[in-house]
Formats: C-alpha cells, sequence, structure tokens
C-alpha cells in the first residue's frame, strides 16, 4: 500500500512538473496579442513566432502612409492600436511629447542597443522609444550597365563627378534624364534634400536648432541650389515635380528610365533584383554616398518596433519585439528587411548574401542620425516646409534664396507653437 | 405623449391620432437616436472641444475660446488653400450643373439603350475617389501620358508638358477629374426631373409654334429648377468636400492643397487637433450656407401659396 501511495504521488507530481516544464520554455504560451507593420512583411512571421514562444500574434499590415493617421487616432483616444506597432524615426519627438510608448531601457539589454547603432535614433531624454527592425539608411544606386555602356569605369566619389557621369550618360543617349531626384510636396523629397545637405558637408541645424541653411554659403543652400542645376541642366525629370519618390524609384529607375537613384534605399536592391518587379535585374549596384569632399556621409531613416503604453499585453509584446530583432531572424527576413545589427549585416555579407553588401556594410559606418539632439516635435512641419520649398524652386515660383527663407520662416513659427 | 394619450381617451377619433403618433414615434425613434448618437452628439462634442487646446504633444485640455478660430485668420497657408477650395467650388459647380443637365437633356431623348448609357454614364461615380485620380494621374503624365499624346497628335507641342508644374493648369486639370467623378449624379437628378414633365405640356407647346431651344428653356428647365437646385447643393457640398483628388494628382503642393487637405495635415501630421476641428466646422458651415442660397431660391420660386 504504502509502495502504491508513494508511486501515485511521484506520479501525480510528474504529472504536475510537466506543465510547469513547458511553462518555463514558454512561459507565455497562450497569450495573444496584435502587431501593426507596414506592408509587406514575412507570410510566416506570425507562425513562426506562435511556434518559438507560444504567442499567438494578429498580424496587421497597412500601407505606411496609413499606419501614423491609425496610430495617431487610437492612441489620442486612450486605445492601443495594437500591442506593438510601427514606430518611424520621424516620429520620435512628436511620440515621445505625447508620452504614448513604453521607454524599452530596462527591457533590452546592453549588448543589443549596441549591435543595433540606430537605437540612439530613437533615444529621447534617455528612453529607448523603439527597437529598430529595418536598416534604412541612405546609398546611392546606380544602373551598372549604363555607366559601363556610357564608358564610365570609375565609380563617381564626389558631386561633380557624379554630375560629369550623368551628363556622360545623357550624352549618349542612352537615358534622358540620368538622375532620379523626387521634386514634388512628399517627405521623398526632403530626405533627399537632407542628404545632399550632408553630402556638402553641413547639418541642418545646430545643438540650439538654429537653421544653418540660410547662408548661401551653407550646404542645405548649396543642396538646394545643387538640386536646381540639375533640374535646369536636363538631368532631372521635369515631371518629378509631381511624382512620389515611389514612382521615380520604382516605376523610373526599376524600368531603367533614370540611371542614378540619389537617395537610395539598400532595401530596394533586392526588389531592382527581382524579375517579376523590375527590368534592371543584374544591373544595379550601390555607390557610397558622393560628397563635395569625397569622403562619403548618410544619414539613418530607420523603423523600429515599439508598445503603447496602453497595451494590455506589454510582456508578450516585449516578447515579439526581441524575437523579431533577433540576429537569427534578421538574417532569415533579410530579403524584406535590412538588419538593423551590424552582427547580422557582417555575416550576410560574409555568407556573400548580401547585394552590394561590401558598399551597405562601408556605409553603414557612416550613418548619422539626421537630427543628433533628438528629432524635435515639430519636425512634420518642417519637412513639409522643405518639400514645398523644393517643388517652389523647380517649378520656378521661388528662387533659392526665399526657399530657404521660407522654410527657416516656417520652422520658427513651428517651433513657436 | 402622454397628453396626446390622454385626449385619446375623450373621444374616437383622438383615440386614432394616438395610435397613429405613436406608431410615427416608433418609427422615427430609431433615425433619431442614430443621428444624435452619430451626428448631432458628435458636432456638439467637436464644437466643444474646439474651445480648447488639444494637443497630445501639450499637458492638460485648456479652454481657449475663440483662439483655434482666431488662429485661422493670421494662417497664410490656410488662406491659400481657401482660396483653391473656392476655385475648385466655383468650377465644379458651374460645370457639372451645365454639362449635368445638357448631358442629361441628351439622354432624355434617347429611347433605345438608356438604361445602359446611364450605367456607363454612371461608373465614375460608383467608383471611389482615389481610383478615378489614379486613372486620371496616367492620363496627365508628361511623358507617356494620354493627353499629352493625343495633343501631340493633333500637331500641339505637349509632349513632355507637366500639367501639374503650372497652379492654373493644376486647379483645372484636379476640378476635371472631380468633376468626371461627380457630374453623373447631376445627370442623375436632373433626368429624373425630366422623365417627370408630361409629355402634353410639350405636345401643346409645339402646337403653339414652339421651337426646340424654346421647349427646353420654357418648358424643361423652369420645371427641373427644383431638381437642380438638388444636384448643386449636392455639387458644392462635394467640391467643398474635394481630397482624393488633390492628394492624389499633387500631394500636398500648395498651388492646388484644398482646405480638407490643410485639415488632414493639421491634424494628424502635426496634431493640432483642435485646431483641425475648428477649421472642420468652419468648412461645415461656409459649404452649408453656399448651399443654402439654392435651398432659399428653390424653395422661393417652388412653394405652391
Amino acid at each position: 500500500m504504502r509502495a502504491f501511495l508513494l508511486s501515485t504521488a511521484a506520479l501525480a507530481a510528474l504529472a504536475l512538473a510537466a506543465p510547469a516544464n513547458a511553462d518555463d520554455s514558454k512561459p507565455l504560451a497562450g497569450k495573444s496579442i496584435t502587431v501593426l507593420m507596414p506592408s509587406p512583411q514575412g507570410a510566416d512571421v506570425a507562425a513562426e513566432f506562435e511556434k518559438a514562444t507560444g504567442i499567438h500574434v494578429d498580424l496587421q499590415t497597412l500601407a505606411w502612409d496609413d499606419i501614423r493617421p491609425k496610430l495617431v487616432t487610437a492612441l489620442l483616444a486612450g486605445t492601443a492600436p495594437a500591442d506593438v506597432t510601427e514606430f518611424d524615426w520621424s516620429w520620435t519627438g512628436q511620440f515621445n511629447a505625447a508620452d504614448w510608448y513604453v521607454p524599452l531601457n530596462d527591457m533590452i539589454d546592453a549588448d543589443t542597443v549596441a549591435d543595433i547603432k540606430g537605437s540612439s535614433i530613437f533615444t529621447v531624454d534617455g528612453k529607448l522609444l523603439g527597437v529598430p527592425y529595418t536598416n534604412d539608411f541612405r546609398v546611392m544606386l546606380i544602373n551598372k550597365k549604363h555607366f559601363t555602356d556610357a564608358g564610365i569605369t570609375k565609380m563617381p566619389t564626389t558631386l561633380e563627378e557624379l554630375v560629369a557621369a550623368a551628363k556622360q550618360i545623357k550624352d549618349k543617349g542612352i537615358t534622358q534624364y540620368p538622375i532620379g531626384l523626387p521634386l514634388s510636396t512628399t517627405e521623398g523629397a526632403s530626405t533627399s534634400w537632407y542628404l545632399l545637405t550632408k553630402a556638402f558637408g553641413g547639418e541642418l541645424f545646430d545643438k540650439d536648432f538654429k537653421p544653418l541653411f540660410v547662408t548661401p554659403d551653407s550646404a542645405g543652400y548649396k543642396a538646394m541650389a545643387f538640386e536646381k542645376q540639375l533640374l535646369d541642366d536636363g538631368l532631372v525629370d521635369p515631371a518629378s515635380t509631381g511624382l512620389r519618390d515611389s514612382q521615380i524609384n520604382e516605376g523610373m529607375f526599376a524600368k531603367g528610365v533614370t540611371s542614378i537613384m540619389i537617395s537610395g534605399e539598400p532595401g530596394r536592391l533586392g526588389m531592382l533584383n527581382d524579375p517579376s518587379l523590375s527590368q534592371v535585374v543584374g544591373q544595379v549596384e550601390a555607390i557610397l554616398v558622393p560628397t563635395a569632399s569625397g569622403k562619403t556621409r548618410s544619414y539613418g531613416l530607420l523603423e523600429a518596433l515599439a508598445i503603447p503604453k496602453v497595451s494590455q499585453n506589454q510582456e508578450a509584446a516585449l516578447a515579439f519585439i526581441k524575437w523579431f530583432t533577433s540576429k537569427d531572424f534578421q538574417i532569415e527576413n533579410s530579403s524584406i528587411a535590412l538588419p538593423t545589427r551590424t552582427s547580422a549585416l557582417a555575416a550576410l555579407n560574409e555568407a556573400g548574401k548580401l547585394k552590394s553588401g561590401d558598399v551597405l556594410v562601408e556605409e553603414s559606418k557612416y550613418v548619422e542620425p539626421l537630427f543628433p539632439q533628438g528629432t524635435p516635435t515639430w519636425y512634420p512641419q518642417f519637412s513639409s516646409a522643405v518639400n514645398g520649398a523644393i517643388n517652389g524652386v523647380a517649378k520656378g515660383q521661388v528662387t533659392v534664396d526665399q526657399a530657404m527663407q521660407n522654410i527657416a520662416g516656417a520652422t520658427q513659427k513651428a517651433m513657436a507653437q | 405623449m402622454t397628453a396626446i394619450a390622454a385626449a385619446g381617451n375623450e373621444g374616437g377619433r383622438p383615440a386614432a391620432v394616438s395610435g397613429d403618433a405613436t406608431l410615427g414615434l416608433i418609427l422615427v425613434t430609431p433615425i433619431v437616436v442614430t443621428m444624435v448618437a452619430l451626428v448631432f452628439f458628435p458636432l456638439v462634442q467637436t464644437m466643444w472641444d474646439s474651445l480648447h487646446r488639444i494637443n497630445p504633444m501639450q499637458a492638460g485640455t485648456p479652454f481657449v475660446g475663440a483662439g483655434n478660430y482666431i488662429a485661422m485668420l493670421s494662417d497664410a497657408d490656410l488662406q491659400r488653400t481657401w482660396v483653391n477650395t473656392f476655385l475648385y467650388v466655383a468650377i465644379a459647380v458651374s460645370a457639372e450643373t451645365v454639362f449635368g443637365v445638357l448631358a442629361a437633356a441628351l439622354i432624355n431623348q434617347v429611347k433605345i439603350g438608356r438604361q445602359w448609357l446611364l450605367a456607363a454614364i454612371v461608373l465614375p461615380w460608383a467608383l471611389p475617389g482615389v481610383v478615378n485620380a489614379v486613372i486620371w494621374m496616367g492620363i496627365y503624365l508628361p511623358g507617356p501620358g494620354l493627353l499629352n499624346g493625343i495633343l501631340t497628335v493633333m500637331g500641339f507641342s505637349f509632349d513632355n508638358h507637366v500639367w501639374f508644374n503650372d497652379r492654373a493648369s493644376a486647379i483645372m486639370a484636379i476640378s476635371v477629374v472631380h468633376i468626371w467623378r461627380m457630374m453623373p449624379l447631376t445627370i442623375v437628378i436632373v433626368l429624373a426631373a425630366m422623365q417627370s414633365i408630361p409629355d402634353d405640356l410639350y405636345e401643346a407647346a409645339v402646337i403653339d409654334g414652339a421651337t426646340r431651344p424654346q421647349l427646353f428653356f420654357l418648358i424643361t428647365l423652369p420645371l427641373v429648377r427644383g431638381a437642380i437646385a438638388v444636384a448643386m447643393t449636392n455639387a458644392t457640398v462635394n467640391a467643398f468636400n474635394l481630397f482624393d483628388e488633390a492628394w492624389v494628382l499633387a500631394s500636398a503642393s500648395l498651388d492646388t492643397r484644398p482646405v480638407l487637405v490643410q485639415i488632414y495635415l493639421e491634424t494628424f501630421q502635426n496634431l493640432h487637433f483642435s485646431y483641425g476641428m475648428a477649421l472642420s466646422l468652419v468648412v461645415t458651415a461656409v459649404s452649408l450656407l453656399v448651399s443654402l442660397v439654392y435651398v432659399v431660391r428653390v424653395y422661393n420660386t417652388t412653394r405652391y401659396d
């Protein structure tokens, strides 16, 4: 009887222990979260995460432009748009001021932060508001075949060489407008001007957010004049005043209508080499951003994942962010999002799986935040003023000087609000 | 209700009235509740909120009185968007009314296959505004665009013309897309009114020697005036609400930006929510005021007393 009781007790203990062991490996199994990200995302993301953690994910994807209104509306109403949401670098100032997101400093280990250098862009007032998952910095993309056909063998490292190459391509009749440059009232026009401002060796603001682009010898001023010159020289399509960056990059560069994508995104390399989406497969490569001095510069426009404070499932949401930004998953997901981890980038490059890998790894060393002092709350108004000014200059409605004054005036007004 | 019920107890006829009134109340309750919940309550709430500062980047929601409304007076961008909006309204309402009435008169003459013709005509109206705008974007494209192609074939120098680099042509191009989408509604409303005009009137006028223009101007137009006013009210409100066409074709360009895009930018881009609310209320009020002109005019010309 005693033996029977002992064995029964042992079995009962084992039966109780079994689920406990399962919980140890997947402590949040059975929980359910929602994730809101821009499309496209991998078809197996939810299933893989559930397999790894036991947490069920309802992955909702929207066009990038549609995400912000959804977030803002829900968060203002005090409801969670999702447990994990997209968090763009340009929203950092506003969303921090609104106090909508959970600081992740104590939840993300120091090694991860060190490995993901872009984390600093999402750190405001010492608070890490999001973990970058897609490495969107700027390189220049060129159609190597066009360059070769024009007899150009040395890739440009200075802006002067870039213009000379574009003129040579045009003169040879390879493309009518060799340079793809958005000049419309869209964010793409602003980001191109930021890159050129860096390329001319300058910054947008000083540490006190005093504009540094108003005088003719400033980098921002030169960048605006440079864009105007490219247009006047017939190197940029006049229709660019009405085209979004996606139309210029996907619609024109991917069809071989242009030869140089000024503000190129590394993430586009995959698409440009996909025969179903591109007519320039095997012709495109990245080059280091040419600058006035010849020493490359770039800046990051990273996107992160973050947790709204009103989320009811913050623990499971954190598990998703950690899993999605892990080195292994970033390598696996690299065809959709360029890894933000330096270690993942290096591993992909070593394995020869990164297109223009050497250039991307090299350029990533020069990636700076656009606003080292933190993205300001008035960034959207500033960006609108910038692309409005670019559009006005391109249409011949305002001079470069007036455009720079307009941007400074709009910025001052936005700061005062 | 209680009074009606009490009155009903005093005689046979009032009891029937009470029954009708109760039925009427029951029937009207769902729409009253819906309107209060989804229209009047949000409207009053929006009015109240527009008197406060609601900006998630700033703590609290202090009462600012007419501050948001006064700020509109010194908003240079907003003033440009108002000018653009009034241009859209003037162009769209005029064109939709003139061409819509003429098109309705033409279709009214068609006796065979009118339903197929109508189905084809209402297609742009049935399509979402964004879809219409995307289709027209292809037409307006500088290089391979259909419009430039046709003009070039006709011998004009429009090979690489950029329609949106000039404010006047950009406003006109956006208006055309809006008119293309909304004119079918005018046609349908006016056509329905035209079909209700008795043939006797035309026959009598013809016997009296009336010409076709006289038939149109002296019989048709006066009798469809009420329908035209309804169509114009619709056209006005829709033109004030123009958003998709301008956004898709010219993004946020100040040259073409209507007030509704300005509201979107202020609210969702700049997070100035209460300012956006105040702007929305002003747009609503202005479009209703303009529409009121037609309504009052129609009331004065069609009442029977």
